[in-house]
Formats: structure tokens, C-alpha cells, sequence
């Protein structure tokens, strides 16, 4: 468990024995004689669950209990409201033990009360400030300012130095913007006329080399057929038998030549 | 073997030659030394004579029953006709050629030959030329192979617009058109029956391109084409005689990749034609005048 989650345990346990703190309860209820100061705790401590409400209405995802929500919250702020005159005349009365200035402030409260009843969110925020849309913009939305204070003479749509010369720059850029595009284009259309011819081109070849194919494949048979050929017959003719009888003879016939011409 | 040329010819020619002592002519003999006589004339630049002695050769080769042989005398005997300026025997010579080699069951070198009989006769005699293309490609189509034939088709084309016949040229291009499409050439059928439209406009015949425009749409592979967008953008600038805008369209890429022929043609569009442009105008004053 982590210190925080220590803390708000502690906190929570606390607030709810908080009514057997006998010491917390005679501070408070120092001012128990002192009907303003009462009403004044009630009305806090109404204000405060009705803004817990509202931040549980916040986080609420099931629209009808949200709803639900909001119509109690709005009931809460109802009574509140009726009860805040009840409190002003508490505040003005006297209290012995009461000093003006506290007089004064407690007035301050009681003034600034409905205020914060009022802004209690209940789900209908929105409400009356999208009523006052209607008025002139300036009522609503006080950091938006038009310079033109509603002066619409000729002068207003005339043309800046500065917007025309924008303009024009904007226009020179669009052009060479054109030019390049042109360029590019006429660049990518010779290569697709290039690579369609091509394309065409090697679709017209595909038969020749099938037929180059063919051909040579006879051809290597054919040769390979001659080369087994031609070895035998080699073979034959160097046959070991005929060649020794041909060198025999052959001296033969040296010798017989050689003895004619001794 | 003598290396006299001219001895070798008489010699061969006596082989040749049936008479008492010989009953059947010795075609092997003379016909090599008919070769071997053209080589020697050749060398020695007597172009003439190595012709005729080609011719021979080709003529033993016959006999010999080989049509391949017979068929590349019969192309370097051509040739030297060519060289030797003797028109009508070049174009004999190459038929010829093309012929054996029908006969040897190759119409690739067939086409081939009268190509080049075409090629070499294209200054002199137009219009044999023109035979000689055509032949050419029919030969190419019967054997299927249709892609030789474009270049074939696109020289006879250039041929007739050099003759000013455009209505000839356009359905050259037309049957390009449909050589292409045998093969699935959709860049090459688009260019032929973009050129064949630029041809009718030229030839000051708005009508006649409208419809093979027409015609041409019904072609998908046209439909979906730059080519497409060019052809229409041109007509429609005839239409409203805007001449700006066919100067423009005769500039731009994609007339640029066509032939050269034609793109000579398509920057003279307007000037070509300035006449009908204002009679389209003047039509269209008519229609208005309900008078």
C-alpha cells in the first residue's frame, strides 16, 4: 500500500468519526447560540456535497443516473436559493460578541452566496449563455473584437499594398509552379511511350527466341550425335591390331626398298 | 581450280550444257564453280558479271533442289542490281528471292527480301515499292507472325503520303490498326489509328476523320488511350476552328511520339487546311440564319 493510499484512508476514517472528536464538535459549536453561524455551516455543508455530486455526475457514464443526478442537484441549488434571504436577515441582525467588521464580512458571505450556488454545475450550464447568443457577439464572447466597429464603406474592401502584392507573388509562384509541372509531365509522357515500345518490342522477340531455342537444341543433338560418331570410327580406325599390322608392313616394305637400292 | 573467273564460268556453262558426250548436266560441279566465279568477279568489282554468275548459282541450287541456297544467290544478286541502278531487275531478283524462300518454309526472310526490294526501290518507283510492302505483309500475316509487319505497314504508310495519297496512307494505318490488335499492341494500334485521323485531317477531310474517329471509339483499348483524349481534343478544335488550339495539339507529347512522317504533318495541320476551318464557320452562320 502506498502513503497516499495511507492518507486518504486516514482522511476518510477520520471525517467519519469526525462527530466523536468531542474537541472538534465544541469548536464548532462555539458559535452553536449563533443562528446565522449554524444556518451559514448548513448551507456549506450543502453546497459542498452538491459540487461532489456534481463531479460524480462528471464521471458518471450511464445518462440516466446522470441525469438523475443532475435533477437532484438542481433541486439542492433550488432550496438553497430560497433559504439564502432567510440568511441575509440572520446576517444583519446582532450578535453580542460580534464585531462589526465581522458584521460586514458576514454580509460579504451572504452576498456571495448565490453566486457560488449558482455556479454548482448541474448540466444545464450551457443554458443561459446560449440564450444571450443572439446578442450582439461582443455581450458573449468579450475576448473576440472586430476593428471595424461596423463601418462598411468602400475603403473597407479596397486591396492593401501588401495584399496585392501577395496576390501577385502568389500568382508568380503558381505559374513556375505550372512550368515545372509541365515539364515533368512531358518528361513522364516519353517514358511511357519509350517503355510501351519497349514493352512491345520484347513481346514481338519472345517467339524469335523460342524458335532459337528450338533450333539450337537440335543443333547440340545433332552435333552430340556426329561427336559419338566420329569416335567410334576413330576408335576403329586406331584399333591396336590394324595399326601394328600397318607399321609391320611398313618395314616390310622399307626393308625390301632399302635391300633393292643397297 | 583456275582463278581465272571468266574460265570458270565457260567451264561451268559447258558443264551445264547437254550435248553428246554429256547426257545429264552436272549441276554440283557448276554450280560451285558458278559461286566461286562470282566471288572472283566481285573481287575484282566487275558487277556485272558476278551478277550473272550469281544468277546461275542460284539457278544450279535450284536444280540441286535446295531453295535456301538458290534464295541467297538469288538476294546478292539482287543486291548488286541495286548497286548497278537496274530497277526492274532488282525487283525481279527479290521476288524471286522471297519466292524460294516461301518455298523453304520461311516467310520471316521472305518478307524480309521484298522489304528490302521495297526499301531499295522507294526513290525510283513508288508504286512498285508500294506492291512490294504490301506483298511483304501479307506474307507476315498468313505465317501469323502480324508484329513483323508493323514496320512494314508504317514504311508503305510514309511511302503514300510522300505520293500524296492520304485516303491510301490512313488505311495503311488502319490496317496496322488491326495487325496490333491481333497481337494485343494497344500502345502501337493507338499511335496507327491516331495517325490515320492526323492523315484525314490533312488530307482536308474533316468528315471522313470524324467517322474513323467514330469508328476507332468502339475500340476499347483506344477508348482508355491518351490518344483518345488527343484525337478528340483536335476534332473538336476543327470544329470550332480554333487554330491556337490545333497548334497546341500538334505540339504536345503525344503526337511527338508518332512518326516522323506524321509529325511533319501534324505541325502543318492548321496551315494545311485553313479553308475548311472557315467554312465551318460559315456553316454555322447558316444554320443560325432562319431566313
Amino acid at each position: 500500500m502506498t502513503v497516499i493510499d495511507i492518507l486518504t484512508r486516514v482522511d476518510s476514517i477520520c471525517k467519519k468519526y469526525d462527530k466523536y472528536d468531542v474537541d472538534k464538535q465544541r469548536e464548532a459549536n462555539v458559535s452553536g447560540d449563533d443562528a446565522f453561524a449554524r444556518l451559514y455551516g448548513a448551507f456549506e455543508t450543502q453546497i459542498e456535497t452538491a459540487l461532489e455530486k456534481a463531479e460524480l455526475v462528471t464521471k458518471e457514464k450511464n445518462r440516466a443516473s446522470a441525469v438523475a443526478m443532475n435533477a437532484e442537484i438542481r433541486r439542492t441549488k433550488a432550496r438553497l436559493s430560497e433559504e439564502v434571504p432567510k440568511l441575509q436577515r440572520l446576517a444583519v441582525k446582532r450578535v453580542k460578541g460580534l464585531t462589526t467588521e465581522e458584521l460586514a464580512a458576514r454580509n460579504d458571505l451572504v452576498l456571495a452566496l448565490p453566486a457560488r450556488i449558482e455556479a454548482i454545475p448541474d448540466g444545464t450550464a450551457g443554458g443561459p449563455k446560449a440564450t444571450s447568443a443572439w446578442a450582439p457577439s461582443t455581450a458573449s464572447r468579450p475576448d473576440i473584437k472586430f476593428d471595424s466597429d461596423g463601418r462598411f464603406d468602400d475603403d473597407y474592401f479596397q486591396e492593401s499594398h501588401e495584399s496585392s502584392q501577395f496576390r501577385q507573388e502568389y500568382e508568380m509562384r503558381k505559374i513556375k509552379q505550372e512550368q515545372g509541372l509541365d515539364m515533368i509531365s512531358e518528361g513522364l509522357d516519353a517514358l511511357k511511350n519509350m517503355a510501351s515500345d519497349m514493352n512491345e518490342e520484347l513481346d514481338r522477340q519472345v517467339p524469335l527466341m523460342d524458335e532459337i531455342d528450338s533450333k539450337v537444341d537440335r543443333a547440340t543433338s545433332d552435333l552430340k550425335n556426329t561427336n559419338v560418331r566420329l569416335k567410334d570410327t576413330v576408335n576403329q580406325l586406331r584399333s591396336s591390331r590394324n595399326f601394328c599390322i600397318d607399321i609391320v608392313l611398313l618395314c616390310i616394305v622399307l626393308g625390301i626398298a632399302a635391300y633393292l637400292y643397297k | 581450280m583456275s582463278s581465272d573467273p571468266e574460265k570458270m564460268m565457260s567451264k561451268a556453262d559447258k558443264m551445264t550444257k547437254l550435248t553428246l558426250t554429256r547426257w545429264s548436266a552436272d549441276w554440283r560441279g557448276a554450280t560451285e564453280l558458278y559461286e566461286q566465279a562470282a566471288n572472283g568477279f566481285r573481287a575484282s568489282n566487275k558487277y556485272e558479271r558476278a551478277k550473272v554468275a550469281l544468277e546461275k548459282a542460284s539457278q544450279g541450287q535450284v536444280m540441286q533442289s535446295s531453295p535456301w541456297d538458290a534464295a541467297k544467290h538469288m538476294e546478292s544478286a539482287a543486291a548488286l542490281a541495286q548497286k548497278l541502278s537496274i530497277w526492274n531487275e532488282v525487283a525481279d531478283f527479290y521476288r524471286k528471292a522471297s519466292e524460294l524462300y516461301v518455298e523453304s518454309g520461311r516467310a520471316q526472310p521472305a518478307s524480309d527480301a521484298l522489304g528490302k526490294a521495297a526499301r531499295a526501290l522507294e526513290e525510283v518507283k513508288p508504286e512498285d515499292a508500294i506492291q512490294l510492302y504490301t506483298d511483304a505483309c501479307e506474307i507476315l500475316e498468313e505465317d501469323g507472325r502480324d508484329q513483323m509487319a508493323f514496320d512494314l505497314y508504317r514504311a508503305c504508310a510514309s511511302v503514300y503520303i510522300k505520293l500524296e495519297k492520304f485516303a491510301d496512307a490512313a488505311t495503311f494505318f488502319l490496317r496496322l490498326g488491326v495487325a496490333a490488335d491481333k497481337c494485343d499492341a494497344t500502345n502501337s494500334q493507338c499511335k496507327a489509328y491516331l495517325s490515320a485521323i492526323i492523315v484525314y485531317l490533312y488530307g482536308h477531310d474533316l468528315k471522313q476523320a470524324e467517322k474513323c474517329y467514330n469508328d476507332c471509339s468502339q475500340i476499347d483499348a483506344f477508348l482508355k488511350s491518351d490518344q483518345n483524349r488527343t484525337a478528340s481534343r483536335l476534332l473538336t478544335a476543327y470544329n470550332e476552328g480554333d487554330i491556337e488550339e490545333i497548334k497546341k495539339v500538334a505540339c504536345s507529347s503525344t503526337v511527338s511520339n508518332l512518326d516522323h512522317a506524321i509529325i511533319k504533318l501534324a505541325r502543318k495541320l492548321p496551315t494545311g487546311d485553313v479553308t475548311a476551318v472557315q467554312m465551318n464557320a460559315g456553316d454555322d452562320l447558316d444554320e443560325d440564319d432562319l431566313t
